[in-house]
């Protein structure tokens, strides 16, 4: 059965595959993170501008093209949204 | 026996709902999550409602000293831990308050056609025992769902609150019974089991991310 995702878990996916499944050591491409977080261009793009500028994900230019990982703010967010998942859970809820 | 009782059921109902209101609170400006939001409205009412009636025993002990505590503090008290019993059922997605088959419908409204001619502090128990118990059965099935362990105590807790809720306001038809003070006791250990989870979470790594929308 389809799930629908809510905003905040697709930024929790985006955030752990920059985290735990990097293509190489300068971060993973639009490309990759599309096709792990499963998401239109158009709205990954949005999604990353928002990170990038809130100081989650750090833009790294290669080769001409751009490249993402998690800053240690990212790390933090994440380790939070990891902990307050499972306190929505612990109710029977989902954050 | 039944006065202290009330004294700590109401403390432990306004520490319990205070540490959970602030932990998702916290969760709330981290994340922005709307089912957050609702948790902390929800067990801040609750605690908020355990301290009026906390407060009320406090002010008639050492104060009044009538021997009994006002009737409508105890009903206020009550009736502002029912908004906060509602959002937790809210939360659960409270459509299924009101199922399409005739037959349940009638079900559903049944305990108020019960006590529509009584206080309303009959009425805000009856709420409360409705809105528990739907609580209740709604984390247990996302247990079923999830296997998360934490949901086991929540769902005991809102079970055994819903217990208390219904002895306490069944009562009132025995009031010289140990109902009351069983209720009591009921609705203690719920408030206990609803905190065990809450108390497992890793506070030191929690950290405000306030730049996030």
């Amino acid at each position: 059965m389809a799930e629908y995702r809510i905003h905040m878990k697709i930024i929790g996916d985006i955030l752990a595959t920059t985290r735990d499944d990097l293509q190489d050591e300068n971060g993973a491409s639009v490309t990759y993170l599309i096709r792990k977080a499963n998401i239109s261009h158009s709205r990954i793009s949005r999604i990353l501008k928002t990170l990038v500028s809130q100081g989650l994900l750090e833009q790294v230019d290669t080769k001409g093209s751009n490249k993402y990982r998690i800053s240690q703010s990212g790390r933090e967010f994440l380790q939070a949204y990891y902990t307050f998942t499972n306190f929505a859970d612990d109710f029977g809820l989902s954050i | 026996m039944e006065f202290l009782l009330e004294n700590i059921l109401n403390l432990i109902g306004f520490l319990v709902g205070l540490a959970i209101g602030i932990m998702a609170l916290i969760g709330f400006r981290n994340t922005g999550s709307p089912t957050l939001f609702r948790l902390t409205i929800a067990f801040f009412s609750i605690s908020l409602g355990f301290f009026v009636i906390w407060m009320g025993y406090m002010v008639e002990d050492f104060v009044m000293k009538s021997g009994s505590i006002e009737r409508w503090i105890q009903t206020l008290g009550i009736a502002i831990q029912t908004v906060g019993y509602f959002f937790i059922a809210f939360s659960h997605s409270i459509k299924s308050f009101f199922p399409k088959s005739r037959y349940f419908r009638s079900i559903g409204i049944f305990p108020l056609f019960l006590v529509s001619d009584v206080q309303l502090e009959h009425i805000f128990r009856s709420v409360s025992f409705i809105l528990l118990a739907y609580g209740a059965i709604e984390t247990m099935l996302s247990y079923v769902e999830n296997k998360n362990k934490g949901a086991i105590s929540v769902a005991v807790g809102l079970a055994l609150l819903a217990l208390g809720e219904f002895l306490g306001w069944y009562s009132f038809v025995f009031p010289e019974s140990i109902l009351y003070s069983a209720s009591m006791i009921i609705k203690i250990g719920g408030l206990i089991a609803l905190f065990i989870p809450v108390s497992k979470v890793p506070l030191t790594k929690i950290k405000f991310d306030e730049g996030l929308e």
